[in-house]
């Protein structure tokens, strides 16, 4: 590629060298990007050091593409190790104490979300985003044990908010009873974001 | 869409679960995800967006931070791959990487996307790596990549003696040249998106892609 090294004008790269100026003034990071999108204007296509320019792309880009398409994926004991450390930092010391006539009995406050969180998921038209469980004690009540479950979730577009909100909140008190052993004396419920059922899966913002 | 619907329940006489159609055999709970491959009885959650599965990880839920890794996992890996030269390292700083992303899922604000906040967390592991890794030799040392004694390169069989030629190259190039231009041509992130995940400025970023593909072509040059 023919640059000019002696008068090249580039912009500073951090304390790095400017990028080269070709022998005509063009740019010659603009000329590749050009070049590999062959978007090549009037100048590019006529002048030959933008040629020689892109003709460099060209080249490199037919190898970088057969590069990019290698089939590359990690082995599932990356994966595996991952989630085995994860498991095992899972810190004890956020539990929630339940009612026990045979001594202290705890659950941890992130796997009581996780089940109330899969009751919203499992309910047609809502999925459970954020899921908080405060005791009443600490939210300003009396109770000891009951708790105040906080919830954010999404709801599909077109669905009956009210009527959707409203078996959440008797879904979440009844699986607060009856699957963690905890009283739910409040649910609040923000619907933050709407999905559309056409909505790509694993796509929506 | 805000807040729209703010509600109070006191009423203690909730029906049963099971009752509502929510969860069918109920006694025990399992917030699964997914049937992901090697963890039996787990249920995988496609239908759940991103954001959902982060806010979820934020708060503690193991298997939404499984999914978003899995879900990003092999763009990670073949950015580990390209940057540190070889599958057993790349294996090892994806790990490493993977784990300091659940340690500090709770930092990332959302301010970019979360694929580009995994990005910078591996490329700085796989920097990290770099730095204590001995010095390699220079670029004016490098074996003239794939070109066997007595062997043009057109007596080689030309593709994949390209292929090898271009990763020796590649290998080659400083590590901040080479995160960028893997970051831009393999994995397709725009110049921004790579200042981003580097830290450094758009322009350094640009310039830095530039040399790296002047240098690769020139190097490339008896493959043309």
């Amino acid at each position: 590629m023919a640059v000019n090294r002696g008068t090249g004008t580039g912009v500073e790269q951090d304390g790095a060298e400017p990028i080269e100026l070709l022998a005509c003034g063009r740019d010659a990071a603009q000329v590749w990007d050009h070049a590999a999108r062959s978007e090549l204007d009037e100048h590019e296509r006529g002048c030959p050091h933008c040629a020689a320019a892109g003709a460099d792309a060209r080249t490199l880009d037919r190898l970088v593409h057969r590069m990019a398409a290698e089939p590359l994926a990690p082995p599932p004991s990356v994966m595996d190790q991952v989630m085995g450390a994860v498991l095992a930092e899972l810190r004890p010391p956020d539990l929630l104490s339940l009612a026990s006539p045979y001594g202290p009995a705890r659950l941890s406050r992130p796997a009581a979300a996780a089940v109330l969180r899969h009751v919203v998921d499992r309910v047609g038209g809502m999925q459970a985003r954020s899921c908080r469980i405060a005791p009443l004690a600490e939210a300003g009540g009396t109770g000891p044990t009951a708790v105040l479950v906080a919830m954010t979730v999404t709801a599909q577009f077109g669905v009956d908010l009210a009527s959707v909100s409203a078996r959440v909140r008797q879904l979440l008190v009844a699986a607060g009873e009856q699957a963690l052993g905890i009283p739910v004396c409040r649910v609040d419920i923000d619907i933050v974001d709407v999905f559309d059922d056409t909505t790509p899966r694993g796509n929506r913002s | 869409m805000g807040a729209i619907l703010r509600a109070e329940r006191t009423d203690r006489a909730a029906p049963r679960v099971d009752q509502l159609g929510g969860c069918p055999g109920y006694a025990v709970p399992d917030p699964v995800y997914g049937a992901v491959p090697g963890r039996p009885g787990r249920v995988d959650r496609p239908d759940l967006d991103e954001q959902t599965l982060v806010v979820r990880a934020q708060e503690g839920d193991a298997a939404a931070f499984e999914q978003l890794a899995r879900r990003h996992q092999a763009a990670l890996y073949r950015l580990a791959v390209r940057v540190l030269g070889n599958p057993t390292d790349a294996e090892d700083a994806l790990q490493d990487a993977l784990l300091d992303a659940w340690r500090r899922i709770g930092r990332f604000r959302g301010d970019s996307a979360f694929s580009t906040w995994m990005y910078r967390v591996v490329t700085n592991r796989c920097l990290g790596v770099l730095r204590r890794r001995p010095p390699t030799a220079p670029v004016h040392e490098m074996a003239e990549p794939a070109t066997a004694p007595g062997r043009s390169p057109e007596h080689v069989v030309e593709v994949d003696a390209g292929m090898d030629a271009l990763r020796a190259a590649l290998r080659q190039l400083p590590d901040g040249q080479r995160v960028c231009w893997v970051l831009r041509e393999l994995e397709g992130l725009s110049y921004a998106e790579i200042a981003e995940v580097t830290g450094a400025s758009e322009t350094a970023v640009r310039g830095r892609i530039h040399r790296a593909r002047t240098r690769l072509a020139e190097v490339m040059g008896p493959w043309r």
